[in-house]
């Protein structure tokens, strides 16, 4: 019974920390303690599997949405215009 | 704190060139997906970005080298503010209002179905979010920002960053869940 409350005060603090791991933005020590939970916990696991497959998905997606493909053709015209601005002109014009 | 040199004395080549395609052209993509949420249209997000690529470039031999992300997502917001004071002057006083502005690749065909139907929904969901939540989701997830880059982009306090994309992911969760694409044992946290 006391492992259990232990366990869910765990999980409730993990939780909270869940995408800032998922993110990369944890301190070293908090990072390895969700690590650490997320190796014995099976619903923190799901959790954080979900997260993840979430941003995988919306990254593959990126690559094929309409919206992305316009992207494309204006940081192609972007770039050419980057590459036109330092072949004729030095940064003090 | 030791203060940095500029990066073309640091670096001793005087390659102004240099400099801008190792710190400017990476990050266009970002740039031009915060400018796309100032200004909500697609043509005036591209005008901004190239002036923001002129302003980058006109000041690159002050520039230090350090957090080139942060330092061209001031310039881009500075000159979105003054792109606006431009045309609105009476309209733009408060510099504050620019915020309103696992690998799971597979060959297995059922599972690339199953793959698919996920990022469908995700796609789906996503496309529901109000554009302030929808926004912080994308640089984070597709352009690799980190909070503290999202939060000097969107001139918002990193905690609102944190907020809004905890928010759009559950809503994300949520729609999975609903659409059983997602385990129910998920917590609604």
């Amino acid at each position: 019974m006391r492992d259990n409350l232990r366990e869910m005060r765990n999980c409730h603090e993990v939780g909270q920390w869940l995408q800032h791991y998922l993110d990369g933005e944890l301190e070293p020590v908090v990072s390895t303690q969700v690590e650490e939970h997320l190796e014995t916990c099976v619903r923190c696991g799901l959790e954080f599997d979900t997260y993840s497959r979430i941003k995988t998905a919306l990254h593959d997606a990126s690559a094929l949405s309409p919206e992305l493909i316009e992207d494309q053709i204006a940081l192609h015209r972007l770039r050419r215009f980057a590459d036109e601005l330092v072949g004729h002109s030095g940064p003090d014009a | 704190m030791m203060e940095q040199e500029p990066i073309l004395e640091r670096d001793g080549d005087g390659s102004a060139d240099a400099a801008f395609h190792r710190y400017v052209v990476p990050e266009l993509p970002a740039l031009l997906r915060v400018a796309r949420t100032l200004t909500q249209n697609s043509h005036d997000a591209e005008d901004l970005v190239q002036d923001t690529i002129i302003r980058a470039y006109k000041s690159i031999t002050t520039f230090d080298g350090a957090h080139p992300r942060a330092w061209l997502f001031t310039i881009l917001r500075n000159t979105h503010i003054n792109r606006n004071r431009r045309r609105r002057p009476d309209l733009f006083d408060d510099p504050s209002d620019v915020e309103t502005i696992a690998d799971h690749r597979s060959s297995d065909p059922a599972e690339l179905v199953e793959q698919s139907a996920f990022r469908d929904a995700v796609v789906a969901a996503i496309a529901t979010l109000p554009a302030k939540m929808r926004v912080v989701v994308e640089l984070v997830d597709l352009e690799s920002c980190t909070y503290a880059e999202v939060a000097m982009a969107l001139s918002i306090p990193i905690g609102t960053v944190m907020s809004r994309l905890h928010r759009g992911r559950k809503h994300i969760k949520d729609q999975l869940i609903a659409k059983g694409l997602v385990n129910k044992k998920v917590s609604s946290t």
